[in-house]
């Protein structure tokens, strides 16, 4: 484990859902990064990130709302911290205009608007994954491994997502949750699904559409004889686990498939309660993981 | 004669081996008028001119088989100028915005932010669907507090129906905690409310001028 005091600390960014329906990503992140003696503080003051949707309504409500994070980690000097895939995906392309002179000014007007000042200090924008999985080490901190369990490693599409925004894992064939659930113990299965799109954004207005997509993920992982999917994005698992019994009925089929954050499983392997990691918040029981380990 | 047809009959120059530079790849006359709009709707990003055709954004498009114009197609209407095609399209309501065509564009064309620009400028010209009814909802629940309360985007999008509808659900997630019974909000939420706000206003203006429709070969 790498020393406390060297370590930076972040602005963690929860986002809309980690308060509510994700809120065993948000237990389980807290407790993770607390056992790994990793700072943390909550962004003051934080707000929607717009999501895929608010900058195809209109340019500049996308922009103010994506930047207006990124900006107060700013002015709280802190790298900013994400675990929604989407609002990571989003922050880290609103750090990436900020930080280029031209964009700079595009965006100082809209910012204007919602109360902020830029500051000249920039900071990087990172996802929980990213930094569990190249920041820290987890090894020494393993005490139950996790030995026996298949688990499928889903990564979606906005963690690694258009490659020059994100960057740090590969587009096509990313490692870092496979790697982090390897160092818990757990037999992780070749994916193939790892980077298709649950149609998360599209879930409301196009339905059937969103469901066929979320279908063919859990079609493959139930092929491969999973236990669980393992995957860090809320919106992905109000897909695959609270719509799972919607596409069961819709289709005829049933699946009953675990969909457990990656901090969950880290947790788990670390010899943490499955209570203070939130394993109790689940809809789709997750006892058979537990009885498995 | 309006600054947009004017756009359209310069640019006559040549390129090398006899190129010209308004004739990308099928030889089809290139109308910049509405290439320039989803321009200024998206960005540097939406590079849309750089398009050799070459279709691997709709090779890799999750939705692809159900669009009227998969992501190629969709950026050849742009690069010619049928706009109403385009806006009419129901591939802007379909991409689930995976960004797979603009990870692997080989041209930098970035099709998913083309995608984002064509539907603020579909909804300024009075596209009305369940998308973009929800898309709007979706802004202006963001606006009222600047945090997301998902029970009230659900019940101001489907109305009594759909809080019945997602009622069982609902209530497992109360259960469990994970539905909290008040919203959360921003510290300031005048501020904010008053900031979107304007910030809508100043972006209307772009929608008065309407491209001339190519007289293609369609």
């Amino acid at each position: 484990m790498k020393t406390t005091q060297n370590s930076p600390k972040y602005s963690y960014y929860p986002g809309c859902s980690l308060h509510t329906s994700a809120k065993e990503f948000d237990l389980s992140t807290k407790v993770v990064l607390d056992a790994l003696g990793t700072e943390w503080e909550e962004l003051q003051d934080w707000s929607c990130c717009g999501g895929s949707i608010a900058g195809g309504v209109n340019r500049n409500v996308g922009l103010a709302l994506a930047a207006r994070n990124v900006v107060l980690a700013q002015q709280q000097e802190r790298d900013l911290l994400a675990s929604c895939s989407g609002c990571y995906n989003k922050s880290a392309k609103a750090a990436k205009a900020l930080a280029e002179p031209e964009q700079r000014e595009e965006l100082r007007p809209l910012l204007k608007e919602m109360g902020l000042d830029l500051p000249e200090k920039q900071v990087k924008v990172r996802n929980v994954v990213d930094v569990l999985a190249n920041d820290l080490d987890i090894s020494p901190a393993i005490k139950r491994p996790l030995t026996g369990l298949k688990v499928a490693c889903y990564y979606g599409c906005l963690m690694n997502r258009p490659e020059d925004i994100t960057g740090w894992d590969s587009a096509v064939n990313p490692m870092a949750m496979d790697k982090l659930a390897k160092i818990c113990g757990a037999e992780v299965l070749d994916f193939r699904a790892k980077t298709k799109c649950c149609g998360g954004p599209i879930l409301v207005p196009q339905e059937k559409v969103a469901f066929e997509l979320t279908k063919a993920i859990l079609d493959e992982a139930q092929e491969l004889g999973a236990d669980c999917v393992v995957l860090a994005c809320p919106l992905c698992s109000t897909n695959l686990e609270l719509r799972q019994p919607d596409i069961e009925k819709a289709y005829g089929v049933s699946y009953k498939l675990p969909i457990l954050y990656i901090t969950e499983i880290i947790g788990l392997a670390m010899g943490i309660a499955p209570r203070k990691l939130g394993l109790d918040k689940h809809l789709v029981s997750a006892q058979s993981v537990l009885s498995k380990i | 004669m309006t600054t947009l047809q004017k756009t359209t009959k310069k640019k006559k120059f040549k390129c090398f081996f006899g190129i010209k530079a308004d004739r990308q790849v099928d030889g089809d006359r290139m109308n910049t008028a509405f290439q320039q709009r989803v321009r200024k709707a998206g960005g540097k990003a939406a590079a849309i001119d750089a398009c050799m055709q070459c279709g691997t954004c709709s090779g890799g498009c999750p939705n692809a088989d159900k669009m009227d114009l998969p992501p190629r197609s969709l950026v050849l209407m742009i690069q010619r100028g049928e706009w109403e095609a385009v806006i009419k399209s129901d591939t802007l309501w379909l991409c689930s915005s995976c960004h797979t065509c603009t990870s692997r564009c080989p041209r930098g064309v970035r099709p998913s932010e083309v995608i984002e620009a064509v539907k603020t400028i579909a909804i300024q010209e009075g596209i009305e669907n369940n998308s973009t009814r929800f898309n709007q909802i979706f802004v202006e629940q963001i606006q009222k507090r600047g945090i997301l309360f998902e029970p009230e985007l659900m019940y101001a999008y489907g109305g009594i129906e759909a809080i019945l509808q997602q009622a069982p659900m609902g209530i497992q997630l109360a259960l469990k905690g994970k539905l909290s019974p008040l919203p959360h909000k921003v510290k300031d939420p005048k501020t904010f409310q008053t900031g979107i706000a304007n910030l809508k206003a100043s972006s209307t203006g772009q929608s008065q001028t309407q491209p001339e429709k190519n007289s293609g070969h369609f």
